[in-house]
């Protein structure tokens, strides 16, 4: 059996056996895992994906006179400093706090332009002590001007990460990106069977084999080390994670990248490579995982829930052939219906062999030893936060007021005065909904001389549901610019109303 | 064979029916990519589909009464930026985009009909479309 020593030894002699993960598949197909942990020394994984998790701590050094930075803005990012007094952490997701430019150029595009080695505009505001007599400090700074850029990541490198995909009629934006209409589309994300936790898995003791805190890794094109698991680490579901940290100055741009997912947020792509010493066939046999053996659910994201509903399951051997065919099973009718949907990867697959390669040239060249680890990751946890929130069943006043749509304009208007409302839901005779009328329409329909209920109510009506949250409702009201909404039920009835007054109502509860 | 061009309609002519006169003249079959119709002129992206002679005498009729246009080089790959990642390639509606066997992520100029819809969701800004109208 092999040791990390022994492989440190070979490498320094280079006479290391190197391959990447991609490579290594086929030497425990052709010649077994036994006989690829005699011949094959280390397997460098790689994956290249957009980590919202992930920023930099920075120290600044002091001026003079010296300041205690209470408020940090770089290039208009601020960064949180409630630190001592020149110390402060970027985090990727930060928007501008320029409110046109938002997230079109955020803390990922800020780390991004320090490995440039970009100048970047510094501006600082703290309280004054005898101390720290400054208010404000203003400059260009540049990462040679910093005393410290670390690279310290509280989640990164998930294991596998579920597909996404969309049931709605809408197009939505999401943090895997655009998803179309009616499952027109499923974007993926994650590197398979290059991915670093995914070579390293145990499926008997869901544990890893050789990974722990204090591996050195591959991290934004320089050197790094696994602290420990990352944030939401779930060994069990074979969705771990990783924190990691790193000297950002020793990083390049081509393995890390700021960027903006559309009418989401800005991230930061990073690309992380872990060495696998391959001490025994267990190892050996673990790093000849292929797409095809790893599972990929398909999630709704047109459910706004924090369970959302798996679709269909999927691998990422099919997912990376650009088109797969599931089965969903509509919610309406119940009926299993079989669908042909494109398929796009929102992380880069080429970005990850590049890693992988880029990894595997340092250890050939004797550059880069092995560490060992110090401890195992730890076991992690992904627990649901618990807010109470409130559902539209908490809030609806019922019976809904309704019409139908034969009634006259004028005796529409007389129901929305005496019953003190704005909006007339109008139902067939089945009570189920086809259109709203609001006391605008009303107006205009006065106002443009229109007799039919018909010609002027709005037949495509957003509604909701007993089960929806408020804050859910109330994004749709924001979104389609509207006051009231409908709440149906599976069949189409109407139960209730919604309206901007209710929830306007809550906002002025008092705390118990 | 098939031709892609840039149209624009002369402002006497943007109320007449041009393209359907082209297709009864000559039966060629036109696919319009794209269309919009402003006060001074109108504008549109068409793919005419026919024999030589059904495409010379089409665009003969389309000259009279406006002007063709070769679609020049309207997409570009900013190398320094793209990650191939492929999130745009969904998002061609005219299989503009590909990404070939080592996921390199290729435009292909000659079908790019300008839409944008892949700048629009490329988290890197690494897809530049020139304005055509």
């Amino acid at each position: 059996m092999k040791t990390i020593k022994d492989i440190n030894e070979k490498i320094k002699n280079g006479d290391a056996v190197v391959l990447t993960a991609e490579e290594m598949i086929n030497v425990v197909e052709d010649i077994g895992p036994k006989n690829g942990a005699k011949e094959v020394d280390v397997v460098t994984t790689g994956t290249f994906g957009a980590m919202c998790s992930s920023g930099v701590f920075l120290n600044f050094g002091h001026a003079d006179p010296p300041i205690k930075m209470m408020k940090t803005y770089l290039n208009g990012v601020e960064a949180y400093s409630g630190l001592a007094a020149v110390d402060a952490y970027l985090g990727a997701a930060q928007p501008n706090s320029d409110v046109d430019i938002d997230i079109d150029y955020g803390g990922g595009h800020v780390i991004e332009d320090l490995v440039a080695g970009k100048e970047i505009q510094l501006v600082a505001e703290g309280y004054t002590t005898d101390c720290y007599p400054r208010k404000r400090a203003s400059t260009t700074i540049t990462i040679e001007d910093l005393n410290q850029a670390i690279l310290l990541n509280p989640r990164n490198c998930y294991q596998t990460y579920g597909a996404a995909t969309n049931s709605r009629e809408e197009k939505i934006y999401t943090y895997m990106g655009a998803l179309l209409p009616e499952y027109s589309n499923i974007n993926y994300s994650g590197a398979g069977q290059l991915n670093p936790l995914q070579n390293d898995y145990n499926i008997k003791n869901k544990s890893y084999n050789t990974i722990g805190i204090g591996t050195k890794i591959f991290l934004g094109g320089g050197i790094g080390y696994i602290i420990g698991e990352g944030t939401q680490h779930d060994p069990e579901g074979a969705f771990g994670t990783l924190m990691v940290k790193g000297d950002l100055k020793t990083m390049n741009r081509n393995f890390l990248r700021g960027a903006t997912i559309p009418k989401y947020g800005s991230t930061l792509f990073i690309g992380i490579g872990v060495p696998i010493p391959i001490l025994n066939e267990d190892i050996a046999r673990a790093c000849g995982i292929r797409d095809e053996e790893i599972m990929v659910p398909i999630v709704d994201y047109g459910v706004p829930r924090r369970d959302r509903p798996i679709v269909s399951k999927t691998n990422y051997k099919d997912l990376r052939t650009g088109e797969i065919t599931i089965e969903i099973r509509e919610d309406e009718t119940g009926k299993v219906i079989e669908k042909t949907i494109k398929t796009a990867s929102v992380s880069s697959y080429k970005k990850s062999i590049e890693v992988a390669e880029e990894l595997k040239r340092w250890i050939l060249k004797g550059e880069f030893t092995l560490s060992e680890p110090v401890d195992n990751l730890g076991r992690g946890s992904n627990k649901p936060m618990k807010p109470i929130a409130k559902l539209v069943r908490d809030i609806i006043s019922r019976p809904p007021i309704v019409a139908t749509s034969d009634i006259s304009i004028t005796e529409a208007s007389k129901i929305l005065i005496e019953k003190n409302i704005n909006h007339l839901p109008i139902v067939d005779n089945n009570h189920k909904l086809v259109g709203i009328l609001t006391s605008w329409d009303i107006a205009r329909a006065v106002a443009q001389n229109i007799n039919s209920i018909f010609d002027i109510m709005t037949r495509q009506v957003i509604s909701t549901t007993l089960d929806e949250p408020i804050d859910v409702v109330a994004r749709k009201m924001s979104k389609y610019n509207i006051s009231g909404v409908p709440v149906i039920d599976k069949n189409g009835k109407i139960i209730g109303m919604v309206t901007a007054e209710d929830l306007s109502k809550l906002l002025g509860y008092k705390k118990h | 064979m098939k031709k892609r061009m840039y149209y624009w309609v002369d402002e006497k002519y943007i109320d007449k029916p041009i393209i359907s006169e082209a297709i009864l003249k000559t039966k060629i079959m036109i696919n319009i990519l794209m269309a919009k119709i402003m006060p001074q002129e109108s504008f549109l992206i068409i793919e005419l589909n026919g024999n030589k002679n059904q495409i010379n005498e089409a665009m003969d009729i389309l000259n009279r009464y406006g002007e063709i246009e070769d679609i020049p080089k309207i997409i570009e790959r900013k190398d320094d930026k793209c990650i191939d990642c492929g999130a745009c390639v969904i998002h061609c509606p005219v299989k503009a985009i590909s990404q070939d066997r080592k996921y390199n992520v290729i435009f292909d100029d000659k079908e790019c009909i300008g839409c944008k819809n892949c700048v629009k969701i490329c988290p890197v800004k690494a897809i530049d479309v020139f304005d055509i109208y």
